[in-house]
């Protein structure tokens, strides 16, 4: 009859929505709401309602065996030690202390932390902080004009009462999003070299974008530059739950992005990944690419809290306890610092001894929880816009759409986690113009292949395709693709 | 000897508990009394996590009952769903209460296993607008409360600092602050349709304040009280009429402002604007699916019609989703507000809910949750 | 006979096996004129129509609804109509107080023999729902 209940905060994104998990005797999971959590008041969207599903726990495996998670350790140190030109990755799914602890791993292999977002390698560093932390969400309520360059419904659900609360409060709310929004006042499309004069931004505005692995870094320095020459605030929100504590905390210096991580593996020049709860076959837009680039390591070292299907492939896995049993903190897009409830060290403790036996420090989760207060907190106590401090930069044109299938990346897609979310969008034009059948199927298909979708329809501009669920014939942010009846 | 219909003012013998204790501690007393004596398996409390936070639990040890005394009027759950399955003991609002019986009917608890210490509620209010009206309105720092209380229309909090603050409720309200929505509206105040209703309403002379005014709504009731008594956890004496008269009064008032509340809550929209209103009240909802799993009166389970018959690829021009919600809670539907606190888009679901359900029931002269008499509406009428 | 332009409403009856089904197709294979717009959804007993479908219905483009069954009594499943009558009553109420118009929904009770009266009770609720033009909850695109 012992219940366990679990103080945590939610994996989707980073707005750090606050919740309860209850696991029962079975180790059965609900979810219960944290109606004092200030970032959400305990609300949960879609993601968050089904996290019981996304809480899938991990084992320990040596060479596609398992074992226990000592032995796994074991053989990961052996496997380490010596072995040069280590690339490690953690996308900030964790908390502050494992990321820490990680950093310290790192150290003992003389190699750095990539936290996976390529846009940071190309923009000064001094812009970094306001990547990284944002506004504070009660701000919004209060801005004048807000540019929306992501879709909130789908991609950070709980930004909608934020920005409703806005609305209400007399801001304007202007859409740059390929959809037509339902809470803007104005649904338009500019050339980003309008941005400045089209727009009507002012010190009273907030722009909110978003930044993740597969972001073009021309667009990050133009919403940059805009908010720098208009004077108005910039949001950038980030897809996992630790994303601006990574950044906060960790080295930018000599980073790469995913996609270099990739590119290095194919060509070579990466022989040895070692990850923290990132799971690339999740995180590419591919996945049977990502599989056969991943096939290419020598040696791949998986350190995680989930039953992720990178597991499968990995020489090593060392399982953790799930994200709502650690103990540990997460830093939200706001800049609070979270705690967990939960009191279990087992995955610091692994990488503790990881980091031992690699020649490295000891360490315990006190010792990183200090230094993670030290380090992030001092800085920023209670959350505050920090301005910007850096200089416009010199851009060069956003890539261009250069397809027509858009993936609208979304906490369910982050984790390819299956949702009701299994057809794609298009509008009545495109009906027409291919005479799709009500209740029938869209074929589309890429390099990558071809897949048949059930469909709905929006009103979105001309000859897209917006997809929610991560597609086989997927290969980019955007994808040309042939459309069909079926 | 306790009987059906008694009203007593009592309190817990335990000096700590009742110091503790919301207004003398006899409900935690009465309630440890029956997980002690075997009258029950369980206790559903709140497990206080600070000052505006509570998380209801289920326990079947003794001292985490005696260490959930108080009220915590910024922590609105319904604790119905809470005590599914089980031999309960279980402090409750008149909301929790409805909500439970509704439960009952549904076969989802036994309600002869299930022993219900009512409170009178005057309202509850959300953590957060709480914390914000304490520091606009009452210039305290949210950190520093140790205590809160309502008295004579008044909401006190107390201090680290000994110190104390009142504002009248009303003040507040007009403020933007206060009770949440759905308990503005709420004329149930005292659980006469759970097995105790227990509040400190009566509570007169020299014990207000530390004593509660009981009344044995039947059987269950007589059963629980006497269970304390005998174990010595409470002591009682019965009510005076001045007490009694004071109770109904307060409650008359209560009743008359809900009703008076109602009218401004829920103004009239003319015929060919509702379609509009629902439609553009619902246009942000995300479907998240909230508003059905946090329902205490909801007892279909995962895949119920409004889940299965509803999905994302149907492009409607309202939700199916809701649809069904609408109609299936329009006999059961207890205004508990717990599907508008919980709607990641601010839809004031419960307000939309009401709009069909408070006439619904009101033709048919049904009030949900109060009996076992009266099964669910549909079916009564279907038998 | 109605032009192609002119504006037909979508009408959806759901029919009873025994008794109502069997007065459409009377009235169908008698001399009845009936306007070319009813949609006939048979279930076993008009017991077995869930609001449900009938939301269902509107949401795809009806433009009104009808639930019919064996006149009250005559149910071949003893009382299915006395349920749907409740049922109806919730219903009814409910899309009353959504703000959809009332000549939108009907209850009739039609046995098979009563061709005629079926007929008759198409042409007045076409008649009704044509003055008020396609329903509020028809999705963009369908006609
Ligand atoms: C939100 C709220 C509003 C109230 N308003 C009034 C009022 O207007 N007039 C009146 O006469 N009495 C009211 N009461 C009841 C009153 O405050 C006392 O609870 C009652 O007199 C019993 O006192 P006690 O010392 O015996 O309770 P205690 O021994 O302190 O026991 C209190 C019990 O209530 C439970 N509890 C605490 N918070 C909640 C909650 N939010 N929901 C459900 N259970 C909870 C605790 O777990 C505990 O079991 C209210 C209670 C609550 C919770
Ligand atoms: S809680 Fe709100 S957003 Fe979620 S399904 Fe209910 S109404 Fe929609
Ligand atoms: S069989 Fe016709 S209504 Fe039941």
């Amino acid at each position: 009859m012992k219940e366990m209940i679990y103080q945590t905060v939610c994996p989707g994104c980073n707005i750090g929505c606050g919740l309860y998990i209850r696991e029962n005797e079975e180790g059965a999971l609900t979810v219960d709401f944290m109606k004092s959590s200030s970032a959400n008041l305990g609300k949960l969207c879609r993601f968050g309602m089904k996290l019981p599903h996304h809480y899938s726990k991990a084992t320990s495996m040596v060479d596609g065996k398992e074992a226990d998670i000592d032995a796994a350790v074991k053989a990961a140190s052996d496997k380490l030690k010596g072995t040069r030109n280590v690339t490690m990755l953690a996308v900030g799914a964790t908390t502050n202390e494992e990321h820490l602890g990680f950093t310290k791993i790192a150290d003992a292999l003389g190699t750095v932390v990539n936290t996976g977002i390529g846009a940071y390698e190309e923009i000064p560093s001094e812009c970094h902080p306001s990547i990284s932390q944002g506004i504070p969400l009660d701000d919004i309520e209060n801005a004048g004009r807000i540019a929306l360059f992501i879709d909130p419904y789908v991609q950070y659900p709980l930004l909608v009462r934020r920005l409703l609360a806005a609305k209400k409060n007399g801001a304007t709310i202007v859409s740059l999003t390929c959809c037509d929004l339902n809470l803007a006042d104005e649904n338009v499309s500019i050339n980003p070299a309008d941005y400045k004069t089209e727009l009507g931004l002012d010190s009273n505005s907030i722009i909110i974008t978003d930044v993740n692995p597969h972001s073009d870094a021309e667009q990050v320095k133009n919403l940059l530059n805009l908010a720098l020459v208009t004077g108005s605030k910039i949001m950038f929100m980030k897809p996992f739950v630790n994303s601006t504590g990574v950044h906060l905390l960790g080295k930018s210096a000599g980073q790469i992005g995913l996609h270099d991580i990739m590119d290095g593996i194919n060509d070579g020049s990466i022989k040895t990944l070692v990850t923290l709860n990132s799971d690339l076959l999740e995180l590419m837009p591919n996945t049977a690419d990502a599989a056969e680039t991943l096939e290419k390591l020598d040696d791949l070292v998986v350190i995680t809290s989930i039953d992720g299907p990178v597991n499968e492939m990995a020489t090593i896995v060392i399982a953790t306890e799930p994200l709502y049993a650690k103990a540990g903190s997460f830093m939200n897009v706001e800049g609070q610092v979270l705690n967990n409830s939960g009191e279990s060290t087992v995955g610091i403790d692994a990488m503790s001894t990881l980091s031992q036996n690699l020649g490295g420090e000891a360490f315990d989760f006190q010792a990183m929880h200090s230094k993670m207060m030290e380090s992030v907190v001092r800085k920023f106590t209670a959350p505050k816009y920090s301005e910007l401090e850096c200089k416009v930069m010199e851009t060069a044109a956003p890539a261009e759409n250069s397809g027509n299938l858009i993936s609208v990346y979304n906490p369910f897609m982050w984790c390819n986690q299956t949702d009701d979310n299994d057809f794609v969008i298009v509008n009545m034009n495109m009906v027409d113009k291919l005479g799709l059948q009500k209740g029938g199927m869209i074929s589309l298909t890429s390099d990558a292949g071809s897949v048949n979708m059930r469909y709905t329809v929006r009103d979105i501009p001309d000859g897209l395709i917006l997809t929610m669920k991560k597609l086989p014939v997927v290969t980019g942010n955007t994808t040309e693709v042939k459309a069909e009846a079926v | 000897m306790a009987n059906v219909g008694d009203m007593v003012v009592g309190y817990a013998t335990d000096e700590n508990v009742r110091s503790r204790g919301a207004s003398g501690g006899l409900v935690t007393a009465v309630l440890a009394a029956a997980l002690e004596k075997g009258l029950v398996e369980n206790v559903v409390v709140m497990k206080h996590i600070n000052e505006f936070e509570a998380v209801p639990i289920i326990t079947d040890n003794v001292e985490e009952v005696l260490a959930s005394t108080g009220s915590l009027h910024s922590v609105p759950v319904n604790l119905a769903k809470y005590a599914v399955g089980r031999k309960v003991a279980m402090p409750a609002k008149p909301c929790d209460v409805q909500a439970v019986i509704e439960q009952g009917k549904r076969e989802m608890i036994d309600l002869d296993n299930t022993y219900i210490v009512g409170l009178n509620c005057g309202g509850s209010m959300h953590p957060i607008t709480t914390k914000k009206m304490l520091v606009e309105m009452y210039d305290i720092d949210p950190e520093d409360v140790i205590g809160e209380e309502i008295e004579k229309g008044k909401l006190i909090f107390k201090t680290k600092n000994g110190e104390e603050k009142a504002i009248a409720i009303d003040e507040l309200e007009e403020a933007g602050f206060g009770r949440r929505e759905s308990c503005r509206f709420c004329t149930l105040k005292i659980p006469v349709n759970a097995d105790l209703a227990c509040g400190n309403w009566g509570v007169i002379g020299d014990m207000a304040g530390n004593a509660t005014f009981c009344q044995v709504m039947n059987e269950k009731g007589a059963k629980l009280l006497e269970n304390a008594i005998e174990a010595g956890r409470i002591e009682v004496q019965p009510a005076s009429d001045k007490a009694i008269a004071i109770r109904d009064k307060v409650n008359s008032v209560m009743e008359d402002l809900g009703s008076y509340l109602e009218k401004e809550i829920f103004p009239e929209i003319p015929d060919e604007e509702r379609m509009q209103y629902y439609m553009d009240q619902m246009e942000n909802c995300i479907d998240c699916g909230a508003c059905k799993e946090v329902c205490p009166v909801c007892a279909c389970g995962e895949d119920s019609k409004c889940t299965m018959f509803h999905s994302l690829v149907d492009n409607y021009k309202m939700s199916m989703y809701h649809l069904v919600r609408f109609m299936h809670l329009s006999d059961s539907c207890i205004a508990c507000g717990q599907c508008s606190d919980v709607c990641p888009s601010d839809i004031p679901i419960t307000l939309l809910q009401s709009r069909f359900s408070i006439p619904s029931q009101r033709r048919r002269n049904y009030q949900p949750g109060m009996n076992l008499d009266t099964p669910p509406f549909f079916e009564v009428m279907l038998k | 006979m109605m032009t192609d332009k002119e504006w037909t409403p979508k009408i959806v009856a759901f029919c009873c096996n025994w008794c109502s089904y069997g007065g459409a197709d009377t009235a169908g294979m008698g001399r009845f004129q009936q306007p070319a717009s009813t949609r006939v959804i048979r279930v076993m007993c008009s017991g077995r129509i869930d609001p449900l479908h009938v939301f269902n219905a509107f949401l795809e483009g009806a433009d009104a609804v009808l639930v019919t069954g064996c006149h009250i009594g005559d149910c071949h499943y003893v009382n299915g109509n006395e349920k749907t009558e409740v049922r109806y009553q919730f219903l009814e109420e409910m899309l009353q107080q959504l703000g959809l118009e009332p000549d939108r929904l009907h209850l009739n009770w039609i046995s098979a023999s009563e061709g005629e009266r079926f007929a008759n009770f198409i042409k007045d609720v076409t008649a009704k729902v044509k003055e008020l033009g396609p329903s509020p909850l028809k999705p963009a695109g369908v006609k």
